[in-house]
C-alpha cells in the first residue's frame, strides 16, 4: 500500500513537472512566434521610370462678372464686367459693406475681418486684384492673395495638409488635382458654411438615443 | 473463442491479447448501447422531452445559419451574447467536476472513489456542450476545418482561442480515456492498472485548472475591454467554477439516489465533502467579487463605467440590472444557507443553496460578465443586449443535448460501476 | 457479432427479457424511436440544405488560404467570385489582386481643427466598398465631441443638426491599421493579418466568423456581416479587389483596408477624396518628402488610446 502511494506521488510529481516544462517552453515559443506574422506577398517591382506626374491646382473662374438683376430676351440674366461701371466712378477706400452703396452689391454678405473692398480689389484696374504692396494680381492667382495674410494655412497647403484633393498619393503613378482657396471659402465671407450632415448611422437593435441625440443626455 | 475462459482467473491480471479486447470491447459497447436505450417510463419521457427541446434548438440553428446571425440580438457593438456567456459558464462546470477528483485521488478519500466518475462524466457532457456553443456562435460553421491543426491554419500559440481548442479537446479526450478505461475494466471485472489511469487523473486535475484559466485569458488579455482586463478574472473563474460544479453534482447525486432507489445512501460522504468545498469557495468567490466591485467603483473612470452600468444602469439603460441583482441576492442567500452547521444532513437547505448558487454563477459569468464587457462599446456608444428568441431556443437545445449526453453516460456508468453488470456471470 | 447476444446480457440484471431476439417488440419500438428521432433531426436541419445550395459550393469549401494560393489558383478563385456576383447580384464585376508595393507603408492623418463632421467620408466609404445598403454600413464612425474634452464618453455619433456646431469638434474613427494589432493576434485561423505596407486585411473566404477580433479591437473598426449584404445591381462598385471591397459573404468579418484597391494603385482613399474640407492627409510613411511625414514632423500629432500599445498608423492633430 505504501509502495502504491509512493508510485502515485512520483507519478504526480512527474506529471506536474512535465506540465511545467511544456508550459514554459510554449510560453517562450509564443514570445518568439509573435514577430512571425508573415505578411502577404509583395507586388513585383515595376520597372517604371521615375516620372513625376503634375499636381494641378484648380484655377478660379477668372475675371468675375456682376449680375444686373435684369434678364435678356432668352431669359438669361444679364451680367456686366466690373469695368463697365467702375471705370467712370471714384473709388471709395472706406467702403466695408455692400449696404452702404447706392446701387449694386447691396446684398453682398461680407464678413472677412476688418478689410475694406479695396484692400483686395484693385481700384486702378477692377479686372485684377491688389496685393498688400499695391501690385496687381490676376484673378486666377487668388491663392497668393490669400497667402499674404493666412501664412499658416498657406504653409499647410504647401505641405499637403490643408485643402481637399483628388487623384494620386503616389505622383509616380499619376497626377493630382488640388482645390484652391475659393473652392471652399467664399472670399467675402470665408468661414466654412454650416451644412447638414449626410448619412447618419442606422440605429441598431438595443440602441436608444435621447431627444437631443446625445450619447449622454 | 471463449471469452469466459481467458478471464477465468481474475486474481492475476494477465495481459490480454488484442483479439481478446476486440471481442470483449465490442461486447462492452453493445452492453453500453443496451443500457443507454433501456429504462423506465420516466427515463423515456425525460429523453423525449429533451429530444423535443434539442429539435427546436437544431431547427433554430439551421435557420440562423441560413439567414445569418442577424436573427440573434447581437450587434457590432455587443458582438458576443448568450452563446459565449453559456460557453464560459459551462467550461467552469467542466472544470468544477474535478472537485470530485482531487479529494478522491490526492487525498485518497474513499467515499469519493465511488462517485468520482459522476464528476468526470459531467466534464465530458460539459465539454460537448462547450464545443456546441462555440459552433453555434460561428458565422461560418462550414469552415470549421480551418481551425483544425495541420488541416487548416491553426494560429497557435499566439491566439488564445487556439489554446482553448487544445485544452477543451484535450480535457475531453482525457476524461473519455479515464472514464472509458475504468468502466471497461469494471465491466471485465478486473482491477484497473494504476499506470493506465493514475497519471491521466493527475494530468486531468492540472488540465481542469487550465481549461478555465485559458478561457479567462480569452477575455482578460484584451486591453481594449477594461471590464475584462483584470488579472483577477482567471482566479474568479476558477473559484466560481468550484461553486457551480459541486452544486450541480450534489443535486445529481441525490437524483441518482432517488432513481436507483438504493438505501445504501450512495454518495453520502461525497455530498458532505462537496458541501464543505462549496462553503469555502462561495465565500472566496464573494470576496473576489467585492474586490472587483471596490476597484471599479472607488477608482471610477473608464474601468468603472461597465460595472456601474451593470449594477446601476446608465441614463435609462439598465437591461442588465435585474440579472445581476438576481445573481447577487442568490449568491448571498446561498452563502448564508451553506453556513448552516451539518448542512449535509439538511438536504433541503443544501439543495436550495445549490440551485441558487448555480443560477447565480450562471448569470455572473454570462449576462453579468460577457455582456457588460461590450457596454459601452470601445467608442463609448451605449447599445444594450438582451437575447433573442432564436438565441434562447438554440441555448435551450444545447443544454437539452448536454443533459441527454450526461443522462446516457450515467445510465451506462452507474450499473457498470455498481457491479450489477459485467462480462462475467455472478 | 453472430454469437448469441444473450451471453453478455444474461448476467447483467437488466429487466428487458426480449433481448434474445433481434426483432423483439422492445427492439422494434427502440428502432422506430431512433428512426423517428433521426428523421426529425434531419427535418429540423432542412434550412441548411437551402443554404448549402444557394450560398456555398464545393470549390468554396475547399478553397485554401489566400497566402497559399498560387497566381493560377487565384485566377480561378477570382473568376468564380465574379460568376457568383453575377448570379447573386446580377452585376458584372472584375475582381483583382492588389499587392503591397515595396518601400511603402501607409499612414493616415486627420486634422480635427478642420473636420466639420459632415460624414461625407462615411458615405463615400459606404459606396466605394460595396457595403450593405440595409444597414447603411460604413467603416467610418464620426464622433461629435464636446470641446474641452478628449473623452469619447462625451462623444455622440447620432448627431443630426447643422454642422459644425460651435461647441463641438468632430472625430472620424476608422481602422487605425495598428502595427501591433490585437485583432490579428487573437484570430484563431490567421484569417486576418498585417501586410507589408501596414494594412490589416481579412481573407473573407477563410474567416470562420467567431468575432474574437471584433471583441479585441479597441477602436470599433471591425464589422460583421450579420446577414448577406443587400446592394442594388446598379449601385455596385464593379472595380473590386479580393482583400478589399468585393461583396462580402454572409457570416464573416470585414474592415477598412485604406481602400487598398485604390491606394495600391497609387490613388487616394475614397474617404479622402470625399472630404470637402481637406481634413485628411494620406501617404507613404517611408517617404521623407510625403505629406504624411510633413504632418508628423510639423504638427503635434497623437494617436487614439496610445496607452494600449497598439501603435496605430492613423494620427490625429489640431491646427492651433
Amino acid at each position: 500500500m505504501a509502495g502504491e502511494a509512493r508510485i502515485g506521488k512520483i507519478a504526480f510529481g512527474g506529471v506536474i513537472a512535465l506540465i511545467g516544462v511544456v508550459f514554459v517552453g510554449v510560453l517562450v515559443w509564443t514570445w518568439l512566434a509573435r514577430n512571425d506574422l508573415k505578411p502577404g506577398p509583395k507586388a513585383e517591382e515595376p520597372s517604371t521610370p521615375a516620372v513625376i506626374h503634375p499636381v494641378t491646382i484648380r484655377t478660379p473662374a477668372g475675371i468675375p462678372r456682376v449680375a444686373t438683376g435684369e434678364v435678356d430676351s432668352q431669359g438669361q440674366p444679364v451680367t456686366i464686367a466690373c469695368a463697365t461701371c467702375h471705370d467712370t466712378r471714384q473709388p471709395n477706400y472706406e467702403t466695408r459693406s455692400g449696404t452702404t452703396l447706392k446701387d449694386f452689391h447691396q446684398g453682398l454678405h461680407f464678413a472677412h475681418g476688418n478689410q475694406s473692398c479695396l484692400s483686395c480689389h484693385n481700384a486702378t484696374d477692377y479686372d485684377t486684384l491688389k496685393q498688400a504692396d499695391g501690385r496687381p494680381l490676376e484673378f486666377s492667382q487668388t491663392l497668393m492673395l490669400c497667402a499674404q495674410c493666412h501664412g499658416p494655412q498657406f504653409r499647410d497647403y504647401q505641405n499637403g495638409s490643408h485643402g481637399g484633393m483628388q487623384g494620386h498619393w503616389d505622383l509616380t503613378r499619376g497626377g493630382r488635382t488640388r482645390n484652391t482657396c475659393t473652392d471652399c471659402h467664399d472670399p467675402h465671407h470665408p468661414a466654412y458654411p454650416e451644412v447638414m450632415p449626410v448619412f447618419p448611422p442606422k440605429m441598431v437593435r438595443g440602441e436608444t438615443i435621447t431627444p437631443h441625440g446625445e450619447n449622454h443626455p | 473463442m471463449n471469452v469466459n475462459d481467458t478471464t477465468a482467473n481474475p486474481a492475476e491480471p494477465e495481459p490480454h491479447d488484442a483479439r481478446f479486447h476486440a471481442t470483449s470491447y465490442m461486447k462492452f459497447l453493445r452492453l453500453a448501447f443496451r443500457l443507454a436505450t433501456e429504462g423506465s417510463w420516466i427515463f423515456y419521457l425525460w429523453m423525449i422531452v429533451l429530444t423535443c427541446i434539442a429539435l427546436v434548438g437544431t431547427h433554430a440553428w439551421a435557420v440562423q445559419v441560413r439567414d445569418g446571425m442577424a436573427v440573434t440580438a447581437m450587434t457590432d457593438h455587443v458582438s458576443w451574447g448568450l452563446y459565449i456567456a453559456n460557453f464560459t459558464f459551462i467550461v467552469g462546470l467542466a472544470a468544477g467536476g474535478v472537485m470530485m477528483v482531487i479529494p478522491a485521488y490526492i487525498y485518497h478519500d474513499r467515499d469519493m472513489h465511488d462517485t468520482v466518475i459522476i464528476g468526470e462524466l459531467l466534464a465530458i457532457a460539459s465539454i460537448v456542450m462547450c464545443l456546441l456553443f462555440v459552433v453555434v456562435d460561428l458565422g461560418r460553421p462550414d469552415r470549421f476545418w480551418h481551425i483544425m491543426p495541420f488541416v487548416g491554419k491553426f494560429h497557435w500559440p499566439v491566439s488564445m482561442l487556439t489554446w482553448d481548442v487544445i485544452v477543451l479537446n484535450g480535457y475531453l479526450l482525457l476524461n473519455l480515456h479515464i472514464c472509458g478505461y475504468l468502466l471497461y475494466k469494471r465491466f471485465l471485472g478486473e482491477a484497473p492498472d494504476r499506470k493506465w489511469y493514475i497519471p491521466f487523473v493527475f494530468l486531468s486535475i492540472a488540465w481542469a485548472i487550465s481549461i478555465h484559466t485559458v478561457t479567462a485569458f480569452l477575455y482578460s488579455g484584451l486591453g481594449g475591454r477594461p471590464f475584462w482586463n483584470t488579472a483577477l478574472l482567471a482566479p474568479r473563474f476558477l473559484t466560481s467554477a468550484f461553486v457551480a460544479g459541486p452544486a450541480f453534482i450534489i443535486v445529481v447525486l441525490q437524483i441518482i439516489r432517488r432513481i436507483t432507489k438504493t438505501k445504501t445512501k450512495i454518495g453520502e460522504g461525497s455530498i458532505r465533502t462537496l458541501a464543505g468545498i462549496m462553503r469555502i469557495t462561495i465565500l472566496i468567490n464573494l470576496l473576489m467579487l467585492v474586490s472587483e466591485i471596490f476597484t471599479s467603483f472607488y477608482t471610477g473612470g473608464a474601468h468603472g463605467v461597465s460595472a456601474k452600468y451593470l449594477y446601476f444602469g446608465h441614463h435609462g439603460h439598465h437591461a442588465l440590472m435585474p440579472w445581476i441583482w438576481t445573481s447577487a441576492v442568490f449568491m448571498i442567500i446561498a452563502a448564508v444557507l451553506l453556513l448552516r452547521p451539518r448542512i449535509h444532513e439538511h438536504l433541503w437547505t443544501l439543495d436550495i443553496a445549490c440551485v441558487l448558487a448555480f443560477i447565480a454563477i450562471w448569470i455572473e459569468k454570462g449576462m453579468g460578465l460577457i455582456i457588460p464587457g461590450f457596454i459601452p462599446s470601445t467608442l463609448h456608444e451605449w447599445v444594450e443586449y438582451l437575447p433573442s428568441a432564436t438565441e434562447w431556443k438554440i441555448t435551450a437545445g444545447i443544454w437539452a443535448g448536454g443533459l441527454m449526453v450526461y443522462t446516457l453516460l450515467l445510465k451506462i456508468a452507474i450499473p457498470v460501476f455498481a457491479g450489477t453488470v459485467s462480462s462475467r456471470k455472478p | 457479432m453472430s454469437e448469441p447476444s444473450g451471453e453478455c446480457g444474461s448476467g447483467c440484471g437488466c429487466k428487458g427479457g426480449g433481448d434474445d431476439k433481434l426483432f423483439s417488440r422492445r427492439n422494434l419500438i427502440k428502432g422506430a424511436g431512433i428512426t423517428l428521432g433521426a428523421a426529425a433531426f434531419a427535418k429540423a436541419l432542412s434550412p441548411l440544405a437551402h443554404w448549402t445550395r444557394e450560398a456555398t459550393s464545393v470549390d468554396e469549401f475547399l478553397q485554401k488560404h489566400y497566402r497559399e494560393l498560387t497566381k493560377v489558383d487565384l485566377e480561378v478563385v477570382f473568376r468564380r467570385l465574379e460568376r457568383e456576383a453575377k448570379q447573386q447580384y446580377g452585376a458584372d464585376v472584375t475582381i483583382s489582386d492588389h499587392r503591397p508595393q515595396a518601400g511603402v507603408k501607409f499612414g493616415y492623418a486627420l486634422n480635427l481643427s478642420i473636420c466639420i463632421g459632415c460624414r461625407r467620408c462615411a458615405e463615400a466609404c459606404h459606396h466605394e466598398n460595396n457595403h450593405d445598403r440595409a444597414t447603411s454600413n460604413s467603416y467610418i464612425r464620426v464622433l461629435e465631441m464636446t470641446k474641452g474634452s478628449m473623452d469619447m464618453e462625451k462623444g455622440n455619433v447620432h448627431y443630426d443638426h447643422p454642422v459644425p456646431h460651435p461647441d463641438k469638434f468632430y472625430m472620424p474613427v476608422q481602422c487605425q491599421q495598428c502595427d501591433n494589432p490585437p485583432c490579428v493576434d487573437v484570430c484563431p485561423v490567421e484569417a486576418t493579418w498585417k501586410e507589408a505596407d501596414g494594412i490589416v486585411v481579412v481573407d473573407y473566404n477563410w474567416c470562420i466568423g467567431c468575432r474574437y477580433c471584433e471583441a479585441a479591437c479597441p477602436y470599433h473598426a471591425r464589422r460583421f456581416n450579420w446577414t448577406k449584404p443587400v446592394i442594388p445591381k446598379e449601385e455596385i462598385n464593379p472595380k473590386q479587389s479580393y482583400l478589399s471591397n468585393r461583396i462580402r459573404p454572409q457570416g464573416v468579418m470585414e474592415k477598412c483596408t485604406f481602400c487598398l484597391h485604390r491606394t495600391r494603385e497609387g490613388r487616394m482613399p475614397a474617404c479622402l477624396e470625399a472630404c470637402p474640407t481637406g481634413a485628411r492627409v494620406f501617404g507613404n510613411l517611408l517617404d521623407p518628402d510625403s505629406e504624411i511625414r510633413k504632418v508628423i514632423e510639423n504638427k503635434r500629432v497623437f494617436v487614439l488610446k496610445e496607452e494600449l500599445g497598439t501603435k496605430p498608423s492613423f494620427f490625429y492633430f489640431f491646427d492651433e
